[in-house]
């Protein structure tokens, strides 16, 4: 899912799919993020962000 | 689509599948065992084993979620969710696998309060609107779930969430893959390892598997050419005369997992002494329960739950399919008595099912070659 909006008092971002559909996101598991970052999100928390690098 | 389209390219699947054909040894049998359900899904979808050679087998094994929990589970689900003043909240495939009498979905047909979620913070969402109902959230899952749900409970101390409770149902991976490695039934040459429980645990835990019992491991991503390639690298080990842990999934899992997530399970869960796994019966240290910390917030304390075993039904050979033992279409009740509007067992149930996802996408592909 692609970020849209971070909260970080709250450890939240909303999150959107390819779809469009959107969703809150736990980011405790994965750092700063920051609006379009992509992030592996599994049951509404982010596991890992993706990086083409890797 | 970023990250997806380049994992679809079906010349490079073409060249992975020559490259396979080049590397297998005529008169060999090779039996491959996918680990995650998500695997299995994606390889009757994209018909991924219409693209091997006859001697390379895919077996499917025991990393579908919701096939896993007993039947026995689903009843102190349903004996929570009728509680007065319980919402019960849960997945929704979890809400559609049969218990002794009826599941969730018949329950809630019934009157009972229960309603799906996407995820443990919806169900927390739930509790913090509804502050006069006790909301209890069914958590099931292997590592990559089960960090979620921790997270959740944190955060519902954090907030002061009284009326939210966790009845945990998390299993992890490993013992169920030693426990299938120990049995007499299956003789595997190697596994496609799990992407997204791989995402949190790492790449560690599943040394054992190439150290004790000398197999080949490849963690491997969810899109037609990474299992594909994980099918490459695992034969080439096998030819090369190797056997270790790679990862095909360097896009997503970092060989030492997320260290952040380990540490959120480690704090607010504890490993049960023995769990029981639908079809694979008791596995020692398989499942997991809150810690003593978070025991306040555990529903199976709030409330009380029958906790009887309850043996599959007779027809059903979910047990032999999550094993690897059987393929879906040879279970008895397969297509007929059992399917996914109907279904008589886990398997049928989920997408991530080898019975569903044989039944939704694979049916008729066999069908063709018995005609």
């Amino acid at each position: 899912m692609t970020v849209v909006l971070v909260d970080d008092a709250r450890g939240l971002a909303l999150c959107e799919d390819a779809d469009g559909t959107r969703a809150t996101v736990e980011i405790a598991l994965v750092g700063a993020v920051a609006p379009d970052d992509n992030l592996l999100v599994h049951a509404g928390t982010a596991l890992t962000r993706l990086e083409r690098s890797r | 689509m970023k990250f997806v389209d380049e994992f679809r390219d079906a010349e490079i699947g073409r060249a992975v599948a020559m490259d396979i054909l080049s590397m297998v040894e005529p008169g060999r049998h090779y039996k491959l065992m996918e680990v995650c359900g998500g695997h299995t899904h994606s390889i009757y979808k994209y018909g991924i084993d219409d693209l091997l050679p006859a001697n390379v087998e895919l077996v499917h094994g025991p990393g579908c979620p919701v096939c896993v929990i007993p039947m026995g589970r689903v009843d102190d689900g349903i004996a929570i969710a009728h509680h007065d003043g319980v919402t019960f909240t849960c997945f929704g495939d979890m809400m559609r696998v049969p218990g002794s009498n009826g599941s969730l979905l018949d329950a809630k047909a019934a009157g009972a309060d229960i309603r799906m979620v996407y995820s443990p913070l919806d169900a927390l969402r739930i509790a913090k609107q509804n502050p006069d109902r006790e909301v209890v959230f069914f958590a099931i899952g292997f590592e990559t779930t089960a960090p979620s749900t921790a997270l959740t409970l944190k955060r519902a101390r954090a907030e002061h969430v009284r009326n939210f409770s966790v009845m945990c149902s998390h299993v992890t991976i490993v013992p169920p893959l030693k426990a299938l490695l120990e049995s007499p039934d299956l003789r595997l040459d190697g596994f496609i390892g799990p992407g997204h429980v791989s995402t949190v645990v790492g790449g560690r835990p599943f040394q054992f598997i190439p150290a004790d019992y000398g197999k080949p491991i490849v963690i491997a991503g969810f899109e037609p050419l990474d299992i594909l390639q994980a099918i490459a690298m695992i034969l080439r080990q096998l030819s090369d005369g190797r056997c270790e842990v790679e990862n095909q999934y360097k896009r997503v899992v970092p060989y030492e997992g997320n260290l952040r997530a380990l540490e959120v399970m480690a704090e607010v869960f504890e490993l049960r002494p023995h769990f029981e796994w639908r079809g694979l019966g008791f596995i020692s240290h398989s499942g997991l329960k809150l810690s003593d910390a978070y025991a306040d917030l555990d529903a199976e304390v709030r409330f009380s739950v029958p906790g009887v075993r309850v043996a599959d039904p007779k027809a059903c050979q979910c047990g032999e399919v999550l094993k690897g033992v059987i393929k879906p279409w040879e279970c008895k009740v397969f297509g007929t008595a059992c399917t996914p509007e109907r279904p008589i067992g886990t398997c049928m149930v989920s997408s991530e099912g080898a019975c569903a996802a044989y039944y939704n996408f694979g049916r008729f592909a066999r069908e063709r070659e018995v005609v």
